[in-house]
């Protein structure tokens, strides 16, 4: 039997306030991390994005989606009908307790099938036909979008969460363990290395008026992380970064030298370097 | 209309004699001055197709309504000519008591056109032989001072070099080669002065609107320039991965720290100063121990090397620092200094430089200057200015070079219309990737400050789409009426609401009305008056876009590895700014644009136009 994986990566991650796919996973991103846990255990990779976001250099074939806010099923759809397998491993990018042992034990099964967690079925950790492109196309025809109407069509393999636990390599987190908030990602990351922290540096005028420019702290949203460096007393001989709530408008924030954000309820992931530098770039 | 005089000085310098010509108020009410006036008189004054460095191809100083009044930066003026770099529109401003002094003649604008029959200097309305030929222009102004303020060339200027300078108290009208254009009519320098008042409509009115810009131009949104001046973009663009690096092939310097602001201040002895008429002061000067040239002069100094200041911006920076592969804070002090000595552009210095260093690795010429060698770079520079050796082809840009070395060098040369690149990694900042492709002067961050929206949270910088158009057009449009109006960029951040404020500035100085929407309109006719000079100097569809480099390659490394702008994105980009201007497809405009903005006033020759556009 021929196996392909489907990482679906192309929401919104509007509750996340930051794409999912590059959320970092201790030294890498999220999207690197669940193609590498995957890579070894299936033929081929298929990642599924929206045209909008940039991905690192993958060992996967990505497929754009062209229907961005219509819904998980369409991504399957999308990855399905692109994968050359017989079966394939469909799952969301937040998945970083994902493990081979685990995908490699639901495609022995050899039929669809998907694990189901306090009576909720993971459609987004399950085994899929991949000819069922079409029949997933036929329920978005009819204004059927929830992946689940889809395994059932296809009489499904239920597996309880115990047994699905028991393949597992280790005991922690489920691997089909997601997030789509900053609180449940910190969790994740937490529930990984409780002492995990982020480089926090300030340039530019920041760091003209705070002195000493780096500094680790704990894994927090942004605004804890600030809040936290600014606490410290070697961070503490200028104004503060932070007024009425929210970022001065005077500074942004660069994560890992991509996003730039301003939002404190961003969430800050292992080792990640968060650079604070002058709104006023360029010029 | 106040604010104004209504004319221009017209000087002739194969005739050696001037005369003022007048500017009707509908001319000015569209163009206001600066780079908008200029280029108006550039589509007038020079002959379709001309030479840039024939004797009819006018230069053109244009001031604009705000010199002379206590308007924080307004003490600037543009330059503007066809540019032996490009082929196309330069128009670059600087600023200094020379624009006061030239708004003080009673003129709105200086044009030169014909050559002096010698080496000259233009002194009290008159040429006279030149004192001051191989000079630099700092010592020439000293020279002439007594004849009032002065513009003049470097060395660099002199040997035509398609990239010199054009220098005021230290401030220069960098970018396109005015410099080579003044030398080619054998000017070396223009001292001008006068005792005319400019008539301001609303005295009361406008000491109210400079008390107001002050002020704001004083706090948070100028803090940035006076306290660590544009170098601050090192380290930030270091992280963002848009430090361009080794002629690009990086956009991250593994370097960088020792070129930042953030590690030089305090530690590095430091001045900050002012340009005539502001109260920001962003330039921030920089002492540094000159290297060593040679073997014969440390013997003859003793080993005695020379301390100096200079100032520096960002841009002088990359492109002699990064781009280059120097990390060593003294040799890119001393080659930003030696740049400004000899009178050339420093991007287009270091990043030809960079250029040819690339093309000497991949064996592809002779003798070239290498990466990470800054004991050769003052060498280089001196080398470009008097057109010695390899200098010689160096002397003529990237684009020329490329054309010479040909075997696909012209891929990554590192130029737009053959203007070379300023320091921003167009894959990792794609609404300027935009902006850099379209700019009618080449690549060009002044004219568009498209980089805006690519440093903020409103964009994904390191993809672009169709929504970077209104962006990119945006800032154009408003850098069109800054550079007319002028005021300098660094207090954008200063005003409220930027088209009422800068229509009440303009309504109290000149006593016309104009609203917002008006403003924003003269605005977009100035971005369509200088593309349209482009387009009857040939420009074409394919003109605007970006080394092939840029198309192909991702990048490989960085904070942004991984970044690719595909051609097809870029001309996707380009295809709906071109629309959205309310251009054609391609990127030309209607043939009833320039008619509509100037109710037929300006002359544009039939023979440039075709069916679909001027």
């Amino acid at each position: 039997m021929s196996r392909a994986a489907v990482v679906l990566c192309g929401g919104y991650s509007s509750r996340m306030g930051r794409a999912k796919a590059w959320l970092p996973w201790f030294g890498t991103s999220m999207i690197e991390h669940v193609v590498s846990c995957l890579r070894p255990v299936v033929d081929e990779v298929i990642v599924v994005t929206s045209a909008e976001l940039e991905l690192p250099e993958l060992e996967a074939r990505v497929v754009i989606d062209g229907e961005i806010g219509g819904g998980p099923l369409v991504g399957i759809r999308e990855g399905l009908a692109a994968a050359t397998s017989e079966f394939a491993f469909v799952t969301s990018v937040d998945a970083p307790f994902l493990n081979a042992k685990y995908v490699e034990a639901l495609f022995s099964l050899g039929a669809a099938a998907a694990p189901v967690s306090e009576d909720h079925v993971q459609v987004l950790s399950a085994i899929y036909p991949c000819a069922a492109w079409r029949n997933a196309d036929n329920h978005l025809r009819r204004g059927s979008r929830r992946p689940l109407r889809l395994l059932e069509e296809l009489d499904y393999t239920a597996v309880s969460s115990d047994s699905a636990v028991a393949w597992c390599e280790s005991e922690g987190p489920r691997p089909w363990h997601g997030f789509n908030e900053p609180k449940e990602y910190l969790e994740a990351v937490r529930a990984l290395d409780p002492t995990a922290t982020v480089e926090l540096e300030f340039l530019g005028r920041a760091a003209n008026r705070t002195g000493p420019s780096r500094g680790r702290y704990p894994v927090g949203t942004l605004g804890e992380v600030l809040a936290r460096a600014e606490s410290s007393t070697s961070l503490t001989s200028g104004s503060s970064l932070i007024e009425n709530g929210r970022l001065r408008k005077s500074h942004l924030v660069c994560l890992g030298g991509r996003a730039l954000v301003r939002d404190l309820s961003i969430p800050l992931g292992p080792d990640e370097l968060v650079s604070v530098i002058d709104a006023l770039a360029g010029g | 209309m106040k604010g104004f005089h209504g004319c221009y000085w017209r000087f002739d310098l194969s005739r050696n004699c001037g005369e003022r010509i007048a500017i009707e108020d509908s001319v000015l009410r569209q163009t206001l001055g600066g780079v908008g006036l200029g280029a108006w008189l550039l589509h007038k004054e020079a002959p379709v197709g001309v030479d840039p460095f024939a004797p009819e191809a006018p230069l053109i100083f244009s001031f604009s309504p705000l010199v002379g009044t206590r308007f924080t930066t307004s003490a600037k003026f543009a330059v503007v000519a066809k540019s032996p770099l490009t082929g196309f529109i330069s128009d670059a401003l600087s600023s200094s008591h020379f624009a006061i002094a030239g708004k003080s003649m009673g003129v709105d604008a200086i044009v030169l056109v014909g050559a002096c029959v010698e080496n000259s200097e233009l002194v009290d309305g008159r040429l006279r032989p030149s004192e001051c030929w191989g000079l630099s222009a700092e010592e020439t102004a000293g020279r002439l001072a007594r004849f009032g303020r002065v513009a003049a060339i470097g060395v660099a200027g002199e040997q035509l070099v398609r990239f010199a300078n054009l220098s005021t108290e230290g401030r220069h009208a960098g970018r396109g080669g005015l410099g080579a254009v003044m030398g080619s009519k054998r000017l070396k320098a223009i001292a001008i002065r006068g005792e005319v008042a400019t008539e301001i409509a609303n005295p009361d009115q406008v000491d109210q609107l400079v008390r107001r810009l002050r002020k704001r131009a004083s706090g948070e949104s100028t803090a940035k320039y006076s306290e660590l001046g544009t170098i601050a973009n090192v380290l930030s663009f270091d992280r963002l991965g848009t430090l361009p690096t080794r002629n690009f092939q990086a956009s991250h310097f593994e370097q960088a720290d020792r070129l930042s602001a953030e590690n030089w201040h305090g530690r590095r002895a430091h001045k900050r100063t002012s340009c005539a008429s502001c109260t920001i002061g962003c330039e921030h000067q920089f002492a540094f121990t000159s290297p060593r040239q040679s073997e014969e002069s440390s013997r003859a100094n003793g080993d005695q090397r020379e301390k100096k200041q200079t100032r520096i911006e960002y841009e002088s920076l990359f492109a002699l620092g990064p781009l280059c592969g120097i990390g060593d804070p003294d040799v890119v002090l001393a080659a930003a200094s030696r740049c400004d000595e000899l009178g050339i552009d420093t991007i287009s210095a270091g990043a030809t430089l960079a250029f040819a260093m690339e093309c000497g690795e991949r064996g592809l010429l002779a003798d070239a200057p290498r990466f990470d060698d800054p004991d050769s770079l003052l060498g280089w520079l001196d080398d470009i200015a008097h057109r010695r050796g390899l200098g010689d082809r160096l002397a003529e840009g990237s684009r020329r070079l490329a054309g010479a070395i040909g075997q696909n060098s012209i891929d990554f040369a590192p130029q737009v219309k053959g203007l070379e690149m300023p320091g921003y990694e167009p894959r990792a900042l794609q609404t300027l990737a935009l902006g850099l492709s379209v700019g009618v002067r080449g690549a060009d961050h002044n004219r568009s400050g498209a980089y805006e929206a690519d440093f903020s949270e409103d964009v994904d910088r390191l993809c672009g789409n169709a929504s970077s158009a209104a962006r990119a057009i945006e800032t154009e449009d408003r850098a069109a009426l800054l550079d007319s109006l002028i005021l300098c960029k660094f207090v954008r951040g200063a005003f409220e609401d930027f088209y009422s404020d800068c229509a009440d500035i303009l309504t109290a100085v000149t006593g016309e009305t104009f609203g917002p929407e008006r403003l924003r309109s003269v605005g977009k006719g100035i971005v369509d008056l200088r593309k349209a000079f482009n387009i009857r100097e040939g420009w074409r569809p394919a003109d605007d876009t970006l080394p092939s480099r840029f198309l192909s390659e991702p990048l490989a490394s960085g904070p942004a590895r991984g970044a690719r702008l595909p051609k097809q994105r870029l001309d996707e980009m380009i295809e709906s700014y071109n629309l959205e201007r309310g251009w054609s497809a391609d990127g030309y405009l209607p043939a009833s644009r320039l008619a509509e903005i100037f109710e037929e006033r300006l002359a544009v020759p039939t023979s440039v136009e075709s069916g679909e556009g001027v």
